[in-house]
């Protein structure tokens, strides 16, 4: 059973404590079984498990080449896996879509305009155009970019363009969120500043995040669950070789004891493999 | 060029060039270093530019050659972006067309004045359909390869954003995205097209080309190099106002 939205209510700055008592967000948004992936013959990744709960953060590390972006691309169903299923159940209410992704480069249209690119994907949701202009500036306000609405892309920084890559995203209300290194093409200090604008963001929006990316450092960070894909054998398709549970508070996790053991050992398994 | 000449002075330099080259003809013309039956003297081609203005035969000719030349450029044109377009899009229709296309590709416009008067007779139908030819080709090359070059990562965001239908990834993607190399093809099919007009209009079509044969025929060279200024002043105007459309449409970019 479904709550519809009567009103234009922004869901995506509505405190938790409302938005989870939503009768479907009870069940996994995001339920992956048995997924192998591959090119042909050649199975890359095989075995993946994986189900995802509303406000859950998953973050993917492991080696380069192992195959992370493609479980995030056969996750969201860009990419057809060899075996095993992928469910996303789509979510009932009006002018939202199950699902939308933050690309590595921000990869916004240089044709459109900064709102523009936001709207991008509510169009084809019945919005009305004033609908989806606020829709857009909602999230726009969210990253702190509702002033460059009227912009070029090519006229904002690399970290403007990937907030605008957020917002986007977030514009569609999605039940699940997928992030593919999102911070890596940042420089650090630019990079630092969106790791945090991204735990803040978590507060204000219902989605379930799968966040793939090299820096062990910053999924130890972000995540509640480290997902860590890895070769066991020479030869064999890599597999999930361990998932780890961050029971860390959110805030100035980087400053406590237990942080940096936890990266260490998330870097020892992925050595190991 | 010479990176620390200003602007106005390289525009400066350009007229001086081309003051210079009208003097020279000028004066080896009237020192007798060249035959007058050559070529006009540059000092009368205002006078004869007159003439056929009060006559009312260079209205007439330039308003018949801008019909031949805007049909012919708007038919060439719109056909060359279309099938460009399906064709870097459809790959079975790429492969169905791929060997007509290599075999009409080569054939010059000026090769089909004889089906153009069988079909056509000798009339400005005739005349645009020569011009649209060449416009035609320029247009599906530019268009076929802009679409073919897009980033392919576009795609996937169009796919992730829920923009999954040809129509959408189509105007949503596929034509902007291509739309510098669109109006490139457009630009260079304005200029090709024009050049295809005075030969479109030698065998007998009304038109600035006419009017050039019938100047020739009485060695009035004036009128012939009036009319050559003509086609030049036309172009530029032409070039002109759509560097300005396409300066507008690709604000976009850096």
């Amino acid at each position: 059973m479904t709550i519809a939205m009567t009103t234009s209510v922004t869901t995506s700055i509505t405190p938790p404590s409302v938005t989870t008592a939503r009768a479907n967000s009870t069940g996994p948004v995001l339920n992956a079984r048995d997924l192998s992936l591959g090119f042909g013959h050649t199975t890359v990744l095989a075995g993946v498990e994986l189900a995802l709960y509303p406000r859950e953060f998953v973050a993917v590390v492991g080696a380069s080449g192992v195959g992370k972006s493609t479980l995030l691309r056969a996750l969201a169903g860009l990419l057809a896996p060899q075996t095993g299923e992928v469910d996303i159940p789509a979510g009932k209410e009006d002018g939202t879509r199950a699902w939308s992704m933050v690309f590595q480069a921000s990869r916004l249209f240089p044709w459109r305009r900064v709102r523009a690119n936001v709207e991008l994907g509510l169009e084809g949701l019945g919005l009305s155009r004033a609908e989806r202009r606020e829709r857009a500036m909602q999230p726009l306000t969210l990253v702190g970019l509702d002033a460059y609405a009227d912009r070029w892309p090519h006229t904002l920084s690399g970290g403007q363009q990937q907030r605008v890559g957020i917002a986007r995203a977030l514009a569609v209300r999605p039940r699940v969120l997928f992030m593919d290194e999102p911070f890596a093409s940042l420089d650090a200090i630019t990079r630092r500043r969106l790791q945090q604008e991204l735990i803040a963001l978590r507060q204000r929006t219902e989605a379930a995040i799968v966040f793939v990316t090299h820096d062990i450092e910053e999924a130890v960070l972000l995540a509640d669950r480290v997902m860590i894909l890895g070769n066991q054998e020479a030869g064999q398709p890599a597999r999930v070789v361990e998932t780890l549970s961050v029971n860390l508070p959110l805030d100035e996790r980087r400053d406590l004891p237990d942080f940096a053991p936890l990266v260490q050992r998330v870097e020892a398994i992925i050595g190991n493999h | 060029m010479n990176p620390t000449m200003t602007r106005s002075r390289r525009s400066l330099l350009s007229a001086a060039g081309l003051v210079a080259f009208v003097l020279l003809w000028e004066l080896a013309l009237r020192s007798g270093l060249l035959p007058g039956s050559l070529v006009p003297l540059p000092s009368s081609i205002p006078q004869v530019f007159w003439y056929e203005l009060i006559d009312g035969i260079w209205l007439d000719v330039v308003r018949s050659s801008l019909v031949h030349y805007s049909v012919g450029l708007l038919l060439g044109s719109s056909l060359g972006i279309t099938v460009g377009v399906a064709a870097a899009l459809l790959p079975r229709f790429d492969a169905l067309h791929a060997w007509l296309a290599r075999l009409l590709r080569p054939i010059p416009p000026l090769a089909w004045i004889p089906f153009a008067i069988i079909w056509f007779g000798i009339n400005p139908s005739a005349a645009a359909f020569i011009i649209s030819i060449g416009v035609f080709w320029i247009n599906y090359f530019a268009s076929y390869s802009a679409v073919h070059s897009i980033d392919p990562s576009f795609d996937e965001v169009a796919q992730a954003f829920g923009q999954r239908r040809f129509l959408s990834r189509l105007t949503k993607v596929n034509l902007p995205a291509a739309a510098p190399g669109i109006l490139g093809g457009l630009r260079a099919g304005l200029g090709q097209g024009w050049m295809t007009v005075v030969a479109a209009e030698l065998f007998g079509i009304p038109g600035i080309g006419q009017r050039m044969m019938e100047a020739s025929s009485l060695l009035a060279t004036d009128i012939v190099v009036v009319y050559m200024l003509t086609i030049a002043g036309l172009y530029a105007l032409f070039d002109f106002l759509f560097m300005l459309i396409q300066r507008r449409l690709l604000r976009w970019q850096p």
